[in-house]
């Protein structure tokens, strides 16, 4: 049994990370529409800017209060990026067909997975320990203080998001453009505001999720974005693509499915059973877990 | 149609064969190794050795009066571009090539330089490389099966250890690696109580290594690249697992200690001595010469072993007396008396193996430094 | 412009007909690479570009025609011709497997299936199912192509294997544009739910133009075999797939933007290597590029070829 537990345990911190990961997949298809496929890459982005705080700009301190300034600044330039991202190669197409915003995502994912090798060279970077190496053993199973940390700042960033969308202004304004955008403009919503808030959100996540897989793996290289990029996006569509507290169930019972197709299936098909997964649920239920039925417009 | 194909053909034929008249003032040596990609370190540390090593031959008149001209082609570690290299560098006619670093990349592009004749040395451990009768494929390393005999007597003859557990990932070198040495311990009757696969680069290793938890193993053996060796040691000291751990030549890198960071301490791992310890006396002015031009150290013992095979055939050519390649390997395959190398001395097996081995155990210490453990 | 437009393509295929004796083996090699990649992106067009399915999953198919014949050459010692018939079959017939249940769903979710689809193959081909596809490593060392006993093992000959696999494709697509499956995908592409009330059974000619596609890409991967002599599974992983679906919009749907499309992404590379590191971040900003200023692609097609017969009753159909 402390087997199973371990995998649980496992499961949910790596399952947490895709969850921060899927909301700002989510959150963009909501409202636009549109698969933004540079996300895996702004979060492979965000723990080089993370490293490049910690040694440039911090000095290489390692204390409490650095790591706090760690997340909060490599959220805010992250953020600033998704903005840029949005404004120059999103918004320009929002009323071209849908395949040229496609194409012009893919391009974006191109440009900063290439721009972080350019920057911070093609080897892999390694992130110092900057969270102490604790860990609690509970009957046989092994709980380390950084998957304490992901645990629980996870949920507490996705309560507070959904908190913020479900019980504010701007969060109904933002549940209201996800409807339909059209309307919401003719409500006296500024439609555009609206979006950029999405990216700043979602990239803000996106960080935090970029900086908890540098500070828990360590490793970092500049294509590691595609990756996670791609299970968060799994991990979206599982709970019902555009709909935000599906994305955190979505993210966990990836996580989890996971962990234990690796610890008791077999590690070496663990990527074909994810996918397999995948293209059963888009067949039998294309909404997802919590999606509602959509037509496809006509 | 076919008329005028073979018309072309013949027209080409004869432009090559007068192109190949101009060129042959010089000795072309090619060299097919990662430059850039995760191996690139590696990669130029083998085209400076080379580049290096023809310098000084050149300066000395050549080989037979010919200069050694290098004709470099980046494989990117990935078997497609090697098997593109080796077309592009046959085309530019070498009569050798020195590489490449990984054995993917050498076994796909053993086949073409074989059919062209163009002799190839390589530091590639994996048993496969020599496996197929090709006379031009020479091997300046040992092979994983020597390497896996060594870990395999080294775990239960010396270590004692009553539960291994092995891991690999799916490279020809790691699962070549991994297999022999499960084979060699259960021959020296150890036990073998998992072989577990993981995907290279994957960073999320807790499942698996929480199946093997529940297996007590007492040594953990890791055939892999340090890449993943330095997170799968992290995550196993993470996991509380109380066992050895054992990481194969691969992960003889700086970056797996970066990466265990301070559960790095206690690990070991197998390999052939660095270059800073070579005892030999051309290993010493050799590597003087390197860290002049170049202003570092070579990257590892793989690069000074490729530039031995290409010395080695170097030598059998002036030998002969004749640049003619089958000669060559001919002569090499039946040396009467080994060639001093850098790496130590140098001579090879009928089938294209070098022969000999040397192996030593490190352990890693609390400073993150080397400390010699074992030496066989 | 009409000139151009009626004798561009011939002129085009005069060219590349003679070109390879004109160029030394290394620039051979690119030209065939060119011929190849654009058999695969034209065939990426037949499923995204005539029939509207949003396929990120291309590479998968040319990987199968290039590992059938690398297989059955390598392991049953079948020659490189004799492997095509299977090598472009086993595709189709996979496409159109594969498509039945997946042609509904709706284009962003296709888009995903497909990517799935081409990492599961990828996973299979390292993992060595079966014991044929050689793991990680892949097959190497094929044999050269041998036509009634003769070895044509120069590049030049690979050069025209490859040159006719573009002549069949380019022939297909003709065909295609003025058959009735052709006008039928034009329809449904433009607007599937008009198409299907005037009584187009959408999903046959989807499953068609899949199978045609995936069919035409094996026989590149035929030939990718043929100049390689090995494939190994890296060459056909999802990024390979992107760049597919790239080329295919960025060119516009059309026969001259894939060219194009496949000249800058294979060739110019070639052309300058010392650009290589940003090769890519360079591709990615004209993609977003191309999409603001031209979001149907640099050169839009037309369709206008609506067969003669239709207009006029004096000639008969071709």
């Amino acid at each position: 049994m402390d087997i199973f537990f371990q995998q649980l345990a496992n499961g949910l911190t790596i399952g947490s990370i895709f969850a921060l990961v899927a909301l700002g997949y989510t959150m963009v298809y909501g409202v636009m529409r549109l698969i933004n496929f540079a996300h895996g890459d702004m979060v492979a982005a965000s723990a080089f800017v993370g490293l490049t705080i910690y040694t440039q700009v911090m000095g290489q301190a390692t204390s409490l209060v650095a790591v706090v300034a760690i997340f909060f600044l490599a959220a805010v330039v992250m953020a600033g990026v998704g903005i840029i991202l949005e404004r120059l190669a999103y918004r320009p197409l929002r009323e071209a067909p849908r395949l040229s915003a496609v194409v012009s995502a893919l391009g974006a994912s191109l440009m900063i997975q290439n721009g972080i090798m350019l920057i911070w060279g093609p080897q892999m970077r390694i992130f110092p320990e900057l969270i102490p190496n604790i860990s609690w053993e509970i009957n046989g199973v092994v709980i380390s203080l950084i998957q304490v940390l992901i645990l629980t700042l996870s949920l507490a960033l996705m309560v507070a998001l959904y908190l913020f969308v479900e019980k504010t202004r701007m969060g109904a304004a933002i549940r209201a453009s996800a409807i339909d955008q059209d309307a919401a403009r003719l409500m006296g919503i500024n439609v555009n505001k609206i979006i950029a808030i999405i990216f700043i959100i979602g990239s803000s996540l996106g960080a935090v999720g970029g900086l908890f897989i540098g500070l828990y793996y360590r490793g970092i290289t500049f294509n590691m974005g595609w990756q996670y990029g791609l299970y968060a996006f799994i991990a979206a569509i599982l709970g019902g693509i555009g709909n935000i507290p599906g994305a955190m169930l979505g993210g966990m019972l990836l996580g989890l499915f996971q962990a234990f197709i690796a610890g008791y299936v077999s590690s070496t098909w663990a990527d074909a059973f994810t996918f397999i997964l995948l293209i059963l649920i888009l067949i039998v239920r294309p909404t997802g877990l919590l999606g509602e039925r959509v037509a496809e417009k006509v | 149609m076919k008329r005028t194909i073979r018309n072309m053909l013949l027209t080409l034929c004869a432009i090559s064969m007068m192109a190949g008249l101009s060129w042959a003032d010089t000795l072309k040596v090619g060299v097919q190794a990662p430059i850039t990609g995760s191996y690139a370190n590696e990669g130029q540390g083998i085209e400076n050795g080379v580049r290096l090593m023809a310098e000084q031959i050149n300066a000395k008149g050549g080989v037979m009066g010919k200069q050694i001209e290098v004709i470099a082609c980046d494989d990117q570690g990935t078997a497609m571009a090697a098997a593109i290299c080796a077309k592009d560098l046959v085309n530019k006619g070498v009569s050798m090539v020195v590489g490449s670093y990984t054995s993917t990349c050498a076994e796909a592009a053993q086949k073409t330089y074989f059919k062209a004749g163009v002799l190839q040395t390589s530091d590639g451990t994996a048993d496969s490389l020599t496996e197929h009768g090709y006379w031009t494929f020479l091997r300046n390393s040992f092979p994983n099966s020597a390497e896996a005999a060594f870990a395999a007597s080294y775990m239960v003859n010396v270590k004692k250890y009553q539960r291994i557990a092995v891991i690999s990932d799916f490279s020809s070198y790691a699962a070549g690696l991994a297999e022999a040495t499960v084979a060699e311990i259960k021959k020296a009757g150890g036990n073998v109580v998992t072989y577990a696969k993981i995907k290279a680069g994957a960073q999320n290793f807790t499942p698996v290594l929480t199946n093997i938890k529940s297996k007590k193993p007492d040594v953990i053996f890791f055939a892999g690249y340090y890449s993943d060796g330095g997170q799968l040691r992290s995550q196993q000291k993470a996991l509380k697992i109380n066992a050895d751990f054992i990481g194969g030549d691969a992960n003889d890198n700086p970056d797996f200690v970066k990466l265990a960071g301070s559960n790095a301490e206690g690990a070991f791992i197998i390999n052939v001595p660095s270059p800073d310890v070579l005892p030999y006396p051309i290993a010493k002015t050799f590597i003087a010469d390197y860290q002049k031009k170049f202003g570092s150290m070579p990257p590892s013992i793989w690069g000074l072993m490729n530039i031995d095979g290409m010395r080695a055939i170097i030598h059998a050519m002036e030998h002969n007396q004749s640049f003619d390649t089958k000669k060559a390997a001919d002569y090499l395959h039946n040396m009467d008396k080994p060639l001093d190398g850098i790496t130590g001395q140098i001579s090879f097996a009928a089938d294209g193996n070098r022969k000999g081995g040397a192996y030593v155990v490190k352990r890693i210490t609390a400073d993150g430094s080397y400390s010699n453990e074992y030496a066989q | 412009m009409n000139i151009l437009k009626r004798y561009g393509l011939p002129i085009f295929l005069v060219v590349l007909l003679i070109l390879p004796n004109l160029l030394d083996p290394r620039w051979q090699a690119i030209a065939i690479t060119f011929l190849i990649f654009s058999v695969v992106a034209l065939s990426e067009d037949i499923v995204l570009g005539k029939a509207g399915m949003f396929n990120m999953g291309h590479a998968l198919f040319f990987g199968m025609g290039a590992y059938i014949t690398a297989i059955l050459n390598s392991q049953y010692g079948w020659p490189i011709l004799a492997t095509i018939p299977v090598a472009v079959l086993v595709p189709a017939l996979f496409g159109i497997i594969f498509a039945g249940p997946i042609v509904h769903l709706r284009g962003d979710y296709l888009l995903v299936v497909t990517i799935g689809i081409n990492i599961v193959f990828i996973q299979v081909l390292q993992n060595n199912l079966g014991g044929v596809t050689g793991g990680p490593n892949g097959i190497f060392g094929l044999d050269g192509l041998n036509l009634f006993g003769w070895q044509l093992t120069s590049q030049l000959s690979t050069y025209y294997f490859a040159f006719i696999a573009m002549l069949v494709t380019l022939a297909v697509m003709r065909n295609l544009e003025k058959s009735k499956a052709g006008r039928a995908l034009h329809y449904l592409r433009e607007d599937s739910l008009a198409s299907e009330s005037i009584g187009i059974n959408t999903r046959t000619y989807k499953i068609f133009a899949f199978g045609l596609g995936a069919g035409l890409a094996g026989l590149a991967g035929t030939v990718f075999a043929t100049q390689y002599s090995a494939v190994s599974p890296e060459a056909f992983n999802f990024m390979q797939s992107v760049l597919f679906f790239s080329i295919v919009l960025v060119g516009g749907s059309s026969i001259p933007g894939i060219f194009l499309g496949v000249f800058v992404m294979f060739i110019l590379p070639e052309i300058f290597r010392e650009f290589s590191t940003w090769r890519y971040f360079v591709f990615g900003f004209a993609m977003i590029l191309t999409m603001i200023l031209r979001p149907h692609g640099i050169w839009p097609a037309s369709f206008g070829k609506i067969p003669k017969f239709l207009i006029k009753d004096t000639d008969h159909g071709a």
